[in-house]
């Protein structure tokens, strides 16, 4: 009898957003089902209510025809489901065996750990899977793919293991690697247990999976066959329209003038010897993987990490800034990428979060905050950058994520900077709303301020930038103009470094 | 129909503080309780007492207001109250004039809140451990100044600022009245007081924002020396002599104080008029455990459960908070 997992109805609120909402779809043994859908889309989430991480706002899910309800992910192990996530689990001073028997070492009848019989038993399974390793390394002496193998096994070694989800595992594998883990993934297929496969590689998923689940916005879309539907479709299933036209639609007419930023050589404990130049009226594209320190030069730049060399001129102007304080006052501004830590003050209101950047302005000689022109400014920015919020006095983390993020870019416009920094500006934000900011960021060019846009999303950066810097390894590893620009060009100057282009 | 009943009482709960009205019944409860159990509780002479004994845990507790709101902590006070109370009448003692003592005292405590201010910002402790650290330290150099006696105060002036009196009230009360107006209005109304609460709730998203979270810590922390030991002087002035051994768990009571009054551990959170009605509460709970002759040990234990009270109240406070945001959120994201 193959299993079944059904979701009833599940739903996930967090604060400011609706992560899952009203999902049912059934998952069945013996095939391997892909999660589809954009970051933000509800994917990661939907697993970690599988597992017991988060407990779910609304609904249940059925293992086999009975309602599951986990208080943690080693509940969930103990049932028979496990999630094998992208960063590892392990504990890498173990060995093998430790680790796939962690917690439940076999022991005689004097409770003293057997490790021999563990060895034997690990054994076993590691002749399962045909992989080349011994039972008594040490993880840490194995290799990235070989440790998410362990893990694998950890998971397989449970005979109870009926559903098996992957999260994005092959993001740090080589291709042979890759191989490695489909067979792997075949075999348990074979066992009939229910695999679940969350990738965003669009050629995996054609490779392993045989059906496909689509998210979009924390709802479920629909369930079909891989072999059945054409890739380009299944991309316009996820991402619900035609990004293209958004783009083809921006309002681009613009003069791009003279030299407003000018970097030259800086580098800190995170990037080596970056150099490069702002155009007034330009937006400057940063592309590259992520770790490759797009926001790290940044950082340095607006003095949030100290630099350890370089210079920066801004109109021809030397500038230290010693302090992102200093940056502001200089006229940078950063709109920090991971909006909850670094960009909101979640205690604060919305007037709280926009007027903290305004103090100097909205105060006097002796540091009183007059009220009036705090509400000045909180109503002028609700009003430019259409912020839905009912009142300026709400708390910041009631609102959307969207709007949380009109509300710390409005603080920086506020300030009446020359350069803009936007650090994945758009990251976990609705469809509608990212078109929202597209024509902002094109408006604020428009306007004569340079910006610098941070994206992972290449139609984005291409679709915006009039040039892109490419880094990898933590420096710039190539530049290309918006009419050259392409997805294959800047994955290869961020993957390889080199630009075969010519 | 509820619904908008519900509102209603909203509003009027906001317009209190929904939390304050909590407070402020808990406040009745225990004067009616201890007025009911001893019937010179509730009179005017009584509640002077009160006052006096509350002047120096309220004048800490405008510290710990700060400094819990920006996300930090002190357990030192106590230690640097007798210390400055100590060093004043040494100085004093020396033939030095009053004033000459309580600005010499003064920039003590301004010295042991610098120190704070550098673990915690460059050594990078935790403010709970480090400030352990001065709490030890202090108390022993309070000893140590004096050869473990207490110092007799004959200085005139000095002992006239302990028996100062305006408008019926001892001086002491009077100055804790003016820290929770000045600082009060300070946290509510100023820069610096509101970029307490911006760091209080996120130090680094405050930091890019443009802020100086270690300064702003550093100023809390002195803020706190300074009022502790202004707090230390007049109780020596009280006394008429510097103790080395007094004010234990002076810092006790002012956090138990400040979290009653709705200031969050975690930061971020609160304001001093909370602290104020805390500081009520707390000192009324003490002089009435006293005057219905609680014996002293089981006094300690009561304080205990006072706290866990505060405590427990500011976790359930939090979960409250946490809540209404899923509530709100999941009418916003429709």
């Amino acid at each position: 009898m193959s299993s079944v997992l059904e979701f009833k109805g599940i739903s996930k609120y967090f604060p400011g957003v609706k992560a899952l909402d009203n999902i049912c779809f059934k998952a069945y043994g013996g095939e391997v089902l892909a999660f589809l859908g954009e970051n933000g889309a509800g994917k990661s989430t939907l697993l970690k209510v599988l597992n017991g991480d988060y407990q779910p706002t609304k609904g249940e899910y059925l293992l086999d025809g009975v309602q599951k309800h986990f208080h943690s992910p080693h509940e969930a192990i103990q049932e028979g489901i496990s999630v094998i996530y992208q960063e590892r689990q392990i504990l890498l001073e173990l060995s093998v065996a430790e680790n796939i028997y962690l917690g439940r070492m076999p022991s005689n009848r004097f409770g003293v750990i057997d490790t021999g019989k563990a060895n034997k038993m690990a054994a076993e399974i590691i002749r399962d899977f045909g992989l080349p390793i011994q039972p008594t390394t040490k993880v840490k002496d194995l290799s990235i793919a070989y440790q998410q193998m362990v893990e694998i096994m950890k998971a397989y070694s449970r005979e109870n293991l009926k559903v098996i989800c992957f999260d994005e595992p092959t993001a740090s594998l080589s291709d042979a690697e890759i191989d490695c883990l489909f067979e792997v993934i075949q075999k348990l297929k074979e066992q009939g247990k229910i695999i679940i496969y969350v990738s965003h590689r669009m050629k995996e998923i054609q490779q392993i999976a045989d059906k496909v689940a689509i998210f979009k916005d924390g709802h479920y879309i629909d369930t079909v066959v891989t072999k059945e539907v054409p890739e380009q479709q299944l991309i316009k299933m996820m991402v619900g329209r035609d990004l293209g036209d958004i783009f083809n639609n921006l309002d681009r007419e613009k003069e791009i003038g003279d030299v407003l930023l000018d970097v030259r050589n800086v580098s800190s404990d995170y990037v080596k010897e970056v150099s490069f130049t702002l155009h007034k009226g330009e937006v400057l594209g940063f592309s590259g993987l992520v770790g490759a320190g797009r926001t790290e030069v940044m950082r340095a730049i607006i003095g949030a990490d100290k630099r350890k060399t370089g210079e920066i001129f801004l109109e021809g102007k030397k500038i230290e800034n010693r302090s992102p304080k200093e940056a502001m006052d200089n006229g940078i501004v950063l709109v920090p990428e991971d909006r909850k830590m670094q960009g909101i003050l979640s205690n604060l209101s919305v007037s709280g979060n926009i007027n903290i950047a305004l103090m100097d302005q909205n105060a006097n000689r002796l540091g009183i905050i007059d009220p009036e022109k705090e509400k000045e400014a909180v109503e002028k920015g609700i009003r430019d950058f259409k912020v839905k919020t009912p009142s300026p006095d709400k708390k910041i983390v009631e609102l959307s994520g969207g709007n949380q993020q009109k509300c710390i870019v409005a603080r920086g416009i506020a300030t009446n900077p020359k350069v803009l920094i936007l650090d994945e500006p758009t990251k976990g934000i609705d469809v509608g709303a990212k078109s929202e900011f597209y024509n902002m960021i094109c408006e604020f060019a428009k306007q004569g301020l340079g910006v610098i846009l941070i994206s992972s999303e290449l139609p984005e950066v291409i679709g915006l930038s009039d040039r892109i810097i490419v880094m990898k390894s933590l420096r710039i590893s190539g530049e290309v103009m918006r009419e050259e620009a392409t997805e294959d060009r800047l994955l290869q100057l961020g993957m390889i470094g080199e630009d075969t282009h010519e | 129909m509820s619904n908008q009943k519900n509102k209603k009482e909203h509003k009027l709960l906001n317009l209190i503080g929904g939390d304050k009205l909590i407070l402020l019944g808990a406040i009745v409860v225990v004067f009616a309780l201890f007025t009911c159990l001893n019937r010179n509780f509730l009179t005017w002479q009584n509640m002077v007492n009160l006052l006096v004994a509350a002047s120096l845990v309220g004048i800490v507790a405008v510290g710990h207001t700060y400094l819990i709101i920006a996300g930090q902590n002190d357990l030192s006070p106590g230690s640097l109250a007798a210390f400055s109370g100590t060093l004043a009448a040494l100085l004093l003692s020396f033939g030095m004039p009053a004033g000459v003592s309580i600005v010499i005292t003064l920039l003590a405590g301004v010295t042991v809140g610098l120190f704070n201010a550098w673990m915690v910002n460059k050594i990078k402790l935790e403010a709970f451990i480090a400030t352990l650290v001065t709490q030890s330290v202090i108390r022993g150099l309070a000893y140590i100044i004096c050869d473990g006696k207490p110092i007799a105060i004959s200085n005139k002036t000095f002992i006239a600022l302990g028996k100062a009196r305006f408008l019926g009230l001892p001086l002491t009360v009077w100055l804790m009245i003016l820290a929770f107006v000045i600082f009060g209005f300070i946290l509510a109304r100023t820069k610096f007081g509101r970029s307490v609460y911006a760091i209080g709730g996120s130090s680094e998203a405050a930091r890019l924002a443009g802020l100086n979270p270690q300064r702003i810590i550093t100023l809390c922390f002195i803020l706190i020396g300074v009022l502790t030991s202004l707090g230390g002087i007049i109780f020596a002035a009280r006394m008429n002599s510097g103790q080395p051994a007094a004010n234990i768990n002076l810092e006790f009571d002012a956090i138990t104080a400040v979290i009653l009054g709705g200031v969050s551990f975690a930061g971020g959170v609160g304001s001093m008029f909370g602290t104020v009605l805390g500081v009520i509460l707390i000192q009324a709970f003490n002089t009435g455990l006293i005057m219905v002759n609680v014996p002293t040990f089981w006094q300690y234990v009561a304080r205990g459960a006072l706290l866990l009270f505060a405590l427990t109240s500011d976790y359930i406070r939090k979960q409250r908070r946490e809540k209404e945001l899923l509530e709100a959120s999941m009418r916003n994201v429709k």
